[in-house]
C-alpha cells in the first residue's frame, strides 16, 4: 500500500472511530438535551461566537451575544450587544445518562446566565428549529440513532448473510439454488420499495427503542442477499481450489476445511463489504425517519429532522434546517476509504 | 556490460539497441531492475533466440522494443533504433504505424490475442485496416489468403466465426495470422509455445518456421527451451537478470562452461550429472524469487553413480522381492461425464476411461503420457480418490480401496498449479505440517521441527519457515508441495502435470530432486505429463494414453520403434521440439 | 433466441411471483386484519365490511386466498383503495405513468452521460481527468439523496426559475398542447436533475473498472500492438467486450433508479408512484401498498427484461449459450 493511502486509511479510521465515541457521548459534547425547548426563539440562527466584543476588546474567553428580536420581524434575530454570555467548559447542566445507565451532570460546553437577572442564555451554535431545540445537540443525538442503526443493521446483514452463503457454498444443490434465487429477489428490488412495504405491515405507532429495534431488523433482513451471495461465490472458489483438495487428501473433514481455509477466506471479503453497508444502511434509516415510518418525534433521527425542513418556508429561510442532510457525508466517504484500503490489504494477502 | 554481439555493425540495421534500462516500480514501492544496459543488434532477416529463465528480464525487452511497457514500468536509458530512426523519438502515429506493419508481436498463449466478442474476421480486418486503405473485398481477400497459409481449409467459416466457436489449435493458428497477416518484416515472438501442449507447440513451431522462410521476416524468438531455438534462430543470447550473459550459435553455447548457460542449453545435465549439485548461480537468499540453489539438499544426497543414457533404468530402487504385490494396481478402470446443454435434449457422454489397467511395483517411476483430454488426469483423480470410477478397482498393495473412503494418505498428488494448491496466507512451516494437524500429529513444536527438516529436503531455506507461502516464486512453492506431501508419509506420489508450467532447467532440478528423495525415502512416482521432456532420464516405464484408453506400455528406449500412431506423433512431436533427455531414448 | 428470452421472461415472472408471495406472506402476518382496522374509520359500516371481507375471501385458508388474489391482479384489478374510495387500478394507473415520465428520461441521461465519461476515466487512467471524476463521484455519492432533492427545492424557491415541485402548472389543463408540453418539459428539469445526480456515479464507476479490466486484458495489449488507433481500441474493441457485466448492471441499475425516484417524488411533490404509496402506507391502504410495490416490480422486471436483449445483441458468447 502507498504511503498516500496508508495516511489516508489512519486518518478514515480515526474520524470514525472518534466520531462514534463522541455520538455515545453525546449527552457530555452537547450543550442541550434533544427535547429542550425555548418556545421563545424559535428558528434562531446559528450563533457566532466571538473574542472580539463591539467595542474592539478582546476578551480572554469566547463568548456569544443574547439574541433579542430584529425590527418588525418574527422570528428573525440579531444580536444583542448588551447582553454577553461567556462560553464556559465542563459546565454543569441538565443530566443526562450515557448508555442508558451512567447519569452524568457535566457538558462540554455550555453558558450560563445569572438567574432573574440577565435573559436565559442559549448557545446555538448550529442554530435552533422550530421549538426552539438546540439544532447542534440533536444531530448529536439523531447520531446515535442513524450511525448505531447503519452499523447494528450491518451487523446483523453480515451474520446473516454469512451463514446463509456458508451454507450454500458447503452444501451445494439444491440448498444452494434456493438460497441464491431467494437472494437474487431481494438483490434485484429497488431497496426502498421493499424497505418501506416490509415496514408497511408492521405497527407504525410505537415506543421509540421498540422503533428503532424494528428498523435496524427490516434493513438487516431485507439486505442479507449481497453479502450472502459475496460468501457463497468465495466459498465455491475455495472449495475447488488445490489447497482444499490436498488437505483432503490428508484426511481433513469438512469443518476442517471450513473453519482452517474457507472461513478466513471469507473474513478478507465480509469485512470490506460490511464497511461498505454501514453507510448504506444508515441512509435506509435516514430515509424511513425522514418519511416517517422510522423513528419519530420527539428523538432526533438525521432523517426526522430532515422531514421538518421539507416546508418551503423553512428551506427557503432557515437553511441551517439542512444541515442535518449534510452529516451522512463525511461517514460514507470515511467508510469508503476503509473498505478501499482494507480490500487492497486483504488481496495482496491472497 | 558490453556487446558481445559478432554482427558487423550496419548503419541500417534493422534493429539496434544500446544501452537499454528498463525499471519497474513495484507495489510496495521498491525498484525492479527488469534489464539493464543492454546491447544488441539484429540485422534483416537474422533470426536471434533469446534464451533466459523466468524474471531474466526477457519479457521486458520484448516490450520496450514495441514501447509496449506497463504502466508501472519506466525506460530509463538507452536507446532503442528500428532501421536508424530512434525509437523514443518516434511520433505516436509513426510508432503505431510500425506497430503491426513492420513489427509483430505474438506472445504467450497467442490464443488469448482474439477478443472474445468480435468474429475473428473482423479482427483481421481492423488490424489490416489499421495500416492499409483497403476496402472490404480486398480486406476479405488478404484475410483468406493468410488464413489458408497458417493452414486452413475453410477460410470463410473461420472469419464469421467467434474465437470460442473454434478449438484450441484452431485459435492458435488464427491468432498468429492476425499478427502476420501485414507481412512484417519483424517478428516478435515471446515464448509462444509455453503454454500450449507438446502437440500443438510442434504444430505452431512449424507454422512459425514456414512464415520465416515464405515472408523473409527477422525474428526475436524468446524461450527458455533452448531445444525449440536449434530450429529457429541463427544465432542466441543468453539473458540473465536481465543483462546479456553469453551469445553465439547454439553449438557454441553448448560448449559454454558457465552453469546458468549449460542449464539453459542442456538442462537434462541436472539428472545425469554425477555429483548431483546443480550448480546455479544465485543463492535462496537474497531475493525470494531468483534461482534456488540446490546445495542445501546436494551435500545430504548419497553419492550415487549416475550416468547419462541408461540412467534411469540403474536408479536406486527399493529392493523388491519378487513375486510380492505390487503397490498400486488399477483394474478395469470406468468412468464417464455426462454433459448437457442448458435446456436442451441433447446429451454427450465423455468416456473419460475406458477399462483402464494398471500396475505399478513400489519403488518405480512411471509416466504416463497422451495430449490432453487423453484422460491422464483423470486416471490420477481417481487413483488420488478425488473422483470416483463408475466401474472398476483401486488396489493398494493388494487391499482394494473402499467406495466410501477413496483418499488415503499413502497416496498423495501434487498439483500442477502450485499457486492454487497451497494456501497463500499460510506460512511456509504451516503448509507443510498441515497433514500433521490434520492426523493429530506430534505437538507444536514437533511439527515445526519437522517442517523445517522437510524444508530442507526439499531444498528450501529453513530459515523461511515462517514466510507466507504466497512469496515464495513458482517453482518453490512446488518444493512447498512436495514437503507438504512427504510430511504426510506418503508410499506413492502422483504428479499431475506437476512440473508443466516451470522452465526447462527448473523441471530438471524438481526431477532430480525427486528421484534423490526416491532413494531415501522409498516412494513410488507416477508422472502425468503431456510433453516426453527428461522422460528418459526419469522414468522406467512409460504408459500412452488416449480417449481414455491405454494404448500402449513400453519404456523410454523402446518409444522411437513403437507402433502406435499416438505414440508416433508424440515421439515425433518431442524430436522437433528437441525436447530434453531425447538422446537417452537413441 | 426465442429460448433465450422465454427463459428471461421465466426468471422475470418468477421475481414477480416471489414479491406477491413475500407481500402475501407479510399481509397476513401483519398484527391485525387491515380489514378490523377499517372498523374503526366511521365511513364503513359493519354490514359493508362484511360483504367486502367475504368478497376478499378473508374468511378463506391461504393458499386459496393467495390464488384468488393472484387470479385478480393478473386481470388487472389491483384491490380497493379503502382511503379513496375507488378501485386500486384508477388510482395507480395514472401514477405509473408520471414515475415513468420522471424515470425513463432520467436512466437514459445517466447513461448517456456514464458511458462515456467512464470510457474516458478508464482510457485516461490516472491522470487528473480520471482523478477528477473520481473525486466528483466520490462526493456525489456521498450526498444523500435526501439532501439533494431539498437544495433543488431551495434553489427552485431563490431563483424563482423553476418551478417548486408538482408537474403542472395551475390551470396547465386549458393551455395548448405544445404549452403544455414545455409547461411540463419546464417541471421535468429538477426532479430529473437530482435523479441523474443521485444515480450516475456508480454507473460511471462501474464503467471505468469494467473497461479497465478489459484494458489490462492480453487480447487489449495485443491489438495495441498490432497497431490499432486510439479510438478504434477504445470503442470498436474494448467496450464491446466490457459490455456484459455493464447490461447486468443496467438492469441492477432500474432498480437503484427507481429507489431514487420514489425518493425525488415525494420531496419534489411529483405525482408518480411514490407519494401514493408513502400515503397508503401511512393511512394503512393496504391494497394500494401492494398494488404500487407490485407494479414497480413489473417495471423492474421489464427493464431486465430490455438488458436481457441488450445483452444477446452485444455478446456472442450469450448466443451460444442459448
Amino acid at each position: 500500500m502507498t504511503q498516500r493511502k496508508r495516511t489516508k486509511l489512519v486518518w478514515a479510521a480515526w474520524f470514525l472511530a472518534v466520531l462514534h465515541l463522541v455520538v455515545l457521548l453525546a449527552g457530555f459534547f452537547a450543550p442541550y438535551s434533544y427535547d429542550t425547548q425555548d418556545r421563545e426563539h424559535p428558528y434562531a440562527a446559528p450563533m457566532r461566537v466571538h473574542l472580539v466584543d463591539a467595542a474592539g476588546r478582546w476578551h480572554f474567553r469566547p463568548f456569544v451575544y443574547g439574541l433579542k428580536a430584529r425590527e418588525g420581524s418574527l422570528t428573525a434575530y440579531e444580536e444583542d450587544h448588551t447582553q454577553m454570555f461567556p462560553v464556559n467548559l465542563f459546565v454543569a447542566g441538565e443530566p443526562y445518562t450515557v448508555l442508558g445507565r451512567f447519569h452524568f451532570q457535566t457538558h462540554l460546553l455550555g453558558v450560563q446566565s445569572k438567574a432573574g437577572v440577565e435573559a436565559p442564555a442559549r448557545i446555538y451554535l448550529l442554530g435552533a428549529d422550530g421549538f426552539g431545540r438546540d439544532q447542534f445537540s440533536r444531530i448529536l443525538y439523531g447520531g446515535q440513532v442513524s450511525l448505531f442503526a447503519g452499523i447494528l443493521a450491518a451487523t446483523l446483514s453480515a451474520i446473516g448473510g454469512l451463514f446463509l452463503g456458508m451454507v450454500a457454498g458447503m452444501f451445494g444443490r439444491p440448498l444452494d439454488d434456493v438460497i441464491m434465487r431467494v437472494g437474487e429477489i431481494f438483490i434485484a428490488l429497488p431497496w426502498l420499495y421493499l424497505l418501506i412495504s416490509v415496514r408497511a405491515f408492521l405497527p407504525l405507532q410505537m415506543s421509540s427503542t421498540a422503533t428503532f429495534a424494528l428498523v435496524v431488523g427490516v434493513i438487516g433482513i431485507v439486505g442479507w442477499g449481497r453479502p450472502a451471495r459475496l460468501v457463497r461465490n468465495v466459498v465455491l472458489s475455495a472449495r475447488e481450489r488445490n489447497f482444499v483438495l490436498a488437505a483432503r487428501g490428508f484426511g481433513a473433514g469438512k469443518f476442517y476445511l471450513m473453519r482452517r481455509h474457507i472461513l478466513p477466506a471469507t473474513m478478507s471479503v465480509i469485512l470490506p463489504q460490511m464497511a461498505l453497508l454501514v453507510p448504506l444502511f444508515m441512509m435506509a434509516e435516514v430515509t424511513l425517519s425522514f418519511l416517517g415510518l422510522g423513528v419519530g418525534e420527539p428523538f432526533p433521527s438525521w432523517g426526522n429532522m430532515l422531514a421538518s425542513a421539507q416546508q418551503f418556508h423553512v428551506i427557503s429561510s432557515y437553511w441551517w434546517m439542512l444541515l442535518p442532510g449534510l452529516a451522512p457525508a463525511p461517514v460514507f466517504l470515511a467508510c469508503h476509504a476503509l473498505a478501499d484500503s482494507w480490500q487492497e490489504k486483504l488481496k495482496s494477502a491472497v | 556490460m558490453s556487446s558481445l554481439n559478432v554482427v558487423s555493425p550496419n548503419p541500417e540495421q534493422l534493429l539496434r539497441v544500446s544501452g537499454l534500462s528498463v525499471e519497474y516500480r513495484s507495489a510496495s514501492g521498491g525498484i525492479i531492475h527488469a534489464v539493464r544496459d543492454l546491447d544488441l543488434a539484429i540485422g534483416e532477416q537474422e533470426s536471434v533466440g533469446v534464451l533466459g529463465a523466468s524474471g531474466s528480464g526477457k519479457s521486458s525487452l520484448a516490450a520496450a522494443l514495441l514501447r509496449l511497457l506497463p504502466a508501472n514500468a519506466e525506460w530509463v536509458a538507452g536507446d532503442i533504433q528500428i532501421r536508424g530512426k530512434s525509437l523514443s523519438t518516434l511520433p505516436r502515429a509513426e510508432l503505431r504505424r510500425m506497430r503491426g506493419a513492420g513489427i509483430a508481436l505474438i506472445s504467450q498463449e497467442p490464443a488469448l490475442a482474439l477478443n472474445p466478442v468480435l468474429p475473428v474476421g473482423r479482427q483481421i480486418h481492423d488490424v489490416l485496416q489499421a495500416h492499409f486503405t483497403l476496402d472490404q473485398t480486398q480486406c476479405n481477400e488478404k484475410s483468406v489468403a493468410m488464413l489458408r497459409a497458417v493452414g486452413f481449409d475453410d477460410p470463410e467459416r473461420i472469419l464469421r466465426a467467434y474465437p470460442h466457436q473454434l478449438s484450441g489449435g484452431e485459435r492458435q493458428r488464427a491468432a498468429i495470422a492476425q499478427a502476420l497477416v501485414c507481412q512484417p518484416a519483424f517478428l516478435i515472438a515471446d515464448e509462444p509455445l509455453s503454454s500450449l501442449d507438446a502437440v500443438t507447440q510442434s504444430e505452431v513451431l512449424r507454422l512459425l518456421q514456414r512464415f520465416r522462410r515464405e515472408l523473409k521476416m527477422a525474428m526475436l524468438f524468446i524461450t527458455h527451451n533452448a531445444g525449440v531455438l536449434s530450429a529457429l534462430a541463427d544465432r542466441v543470447v543468453v539473458m540473465r537478470a536481465g543483462e546479456i550473459v553469453a551469445s553465439g550459435k547454439l553449438d557454441e553455447l553448448g560448449r559454454n562452461a558457465d552453469p546458468y548457460v549449460r542449464s539453459l542449453i542442456h538442462p537434462e545435465e541436472a539428472l545425469t550429472a554425477s555429483n548431483g549439485a546443480s550448480t546455479h548461480g544465485a543463492s535462496t537468499r537474497g531475493d525470494v524469487k531468483n534461482f534456488p540453489s540446490a546445495r542445501a539438499y546436494a551435500a545430504t544426497v548419497s553419492a550415487t553413480s549416475m550416468n547419462s543414457a541408461n540412467f534411469a533404468e540403474q536408479t536406486v530402487r527399493m529392493p523388491q522381492q519378487e513375486g510380492s504385490t505390487p503397490l498400486l494396481e488399477v483394474v478395469g478402470l470406468t468412468k464417464e461425464f455426462t454433459q448437457r446443454g442448458f435446456l436442451s435434449r441433447k446429451k454427450f457422454t465423455v468416456r473419460a476411461l475406458d477399462a483402464v489397467d494398471l500396475s505399478l511395483r513400489q519403488g518405480s517411476a512411471v509416466a504416463v503420457i497422451g495430449r490432453s483430454g487423453s484422460g491422464k488426469s483423470t486416471l490420477a483423480r481417481v487413483i488420488a480418490g478425488f473422483e470416483r470410477a463408475d466401474e472398476g478397482q483401486v488396489l493398494l498393495q493388494g487391499v482394494p480401496k473402499e467406495k466410501s473412503q477413496p483418499i488415503v494418505r499413502e497416496v498423495q498428488m501434487i498439483f500442477q498449479d502450485a499457486g492454487t494448491a497451497l494456501n497463500a496466507r499460510f506460512s511456509a512451516a504451516e503448509s507443510i505440517y498441515e497433514p500433521l494437524v490434520v492426523a493429530g500429529q506430534g505437538t507444536e513444536l514437533e511439527r515445526r521441527q519437522r517442517a523445517v527438516q522437510l524444508m530442507e529436503e526439499v531444498g528450501l531455506d529453513p530459515d523461511w519457515y515462517g514466510r507466507p507461502a504466497g512469496e515464495f516464486s513458482g517453482g518453490q512453492k512446488q518444493r512447498l508441495a512436495l514437503a507438504r506431501a512427504l510430511a504426510a508419509d506418503p508410499k506413492l506420489l502422483i504428479l499431475d502435470e506437476a512440473f508443466s508450467g516451470l522452465d526447462l532447467p527448473l523441471q530438471a532440478q524438481m526431477l532430480r530432486l525427486l528421484l534423490d528423495l526416491q532413494s531415501r525415502h522409498g516412494l513410488t512416482y507416477l508422472l502425468i505429463t503431456h510433453d516426453l521432456n527428461f522422460i528418459s532420464l526419469f522414468a522406467s516405464e512409460v504408459i500412452v494414453m488416449d480417449e481414455g484408453r491405454i494404448v500402449e506400455r513400453t519404456t523410454p528406449l523402446r518409444m522411437r520403434e513403437s507402433s502406435q500412431s499416438v505414440t508416433q506423433q508424440l515421439v515425433r512431436s518431442a524430436e522437433r521440439m528437441h525436447a530434453p533427455g531425447l538422446e537417452a531414448m537413441a | 433466441m426465442t429460448r433465450y428470452l422465454l427463459r428471461r421472461l421465466g426468471h422475470g415472472l418468477l421475481i414477480i411471483f416471489g414479491v406477491s408471495l413475500l407481500l402475501f406472506i407479510l399481509q397476513q402476518a401483519a398484527p391485525g386484519d387491515f380489514l378490523s382496522d377499517m372498523k374503526l374509520n366511521g365511513q364503513i359500516s359493519e354490514d359493508t365490511a362484511k360483504v367486502l371481507r367475504a368478497q376478499y375471501g378473508v374468511d378463506q385458508p391461504l393458499p386459496r386466498r393467495y390464488g384468488r388474489w393472484m387470479l385478480s391482479v393478473a386481470k388487472g384489478e389491483l384491490g380497493y383503495s379503502f382511503a379513496y374510495n375507488v378501485s386500486a387500478s384508477s388510482l395507480l394507473a395514472p401514477r405509473v405513468l408520471n414515475t415513468l415520465l420522471l424515470s425513463v428520461p432520467a436512466l437514459a441521461i445517466t447513461w448517456i452521460i456514464a458511458v462515456p465519461l467512464g470510457v474516458v476515466a478508464s482510457a485516461w487512467r490516472g491522470r487528473w481527468l480520471d482523478r477528477f471524476f473520481s473525486a466528483g463521484t466520490s462526493l456525489a455519492l456521498a450526498m444523500p439523496d435526501l439532501l439533494l432533492a431539498l437544495l433543488a427545492i431551495l434553489i427552485a424557491l431563490r431563483t424563482h426559475r423553476y418551478p417548486v415541485g408538482g408537474m403542472h402548472s395551475v390551470g396547465a389543463q386549458d393551455w395548448g398542447w405544445f404549452a403544455r408540453m414545455k409547461d411540463l418539459g419546464w417541471h421535468m428539469v429538477l426532479p430529473v436533475a437530482v435523479v441523474v445526480i443521485g444515480s450516475v456515479s456508480p454507473i460511471l464507476r462501474q464503467v471505468r473498472s469494467s473497461m479497465i479490466a478489459v484494458l489490462d486484458s492480453s487480447y487489449m495489449r495485443a491489438a495495441e500492438g498490432h497497431g490499432l488507433r486510439k479510438w478504434t481500441l477504445l470503442f470498436r474493441h474494448a467496450l464491446p467486450a466490457a459490455a456484459n457485466p455493464l447490461i447486468s448492471l443496467f438492469g441492477l441499475s432500474v432498480a437503484m433508479l427507481l429507489s431514487v425516484t420514489l425518493l425525488v417524488e415525494v420531496v419534489m411533490s411529483w405525482p408518480g408512484i411514490g407519494p401514493l404509496l408513502l400515503e397508503s402506507i401511512l393511512s394503512r391502504d393496504l391494497f394500494v401498498v401492494i398494488g404500487a410495490v407490485m407494479l414497480s416490480t413489473l417495471l423492474l422486471v421489464i427493464g431486465n427484461l430490455i438488458a436481457d436483449v441488450l445483452l444477446y445483441a452485444v455478446d456472442p458468447r450469450i448466443r451460444v449459450q442459448a
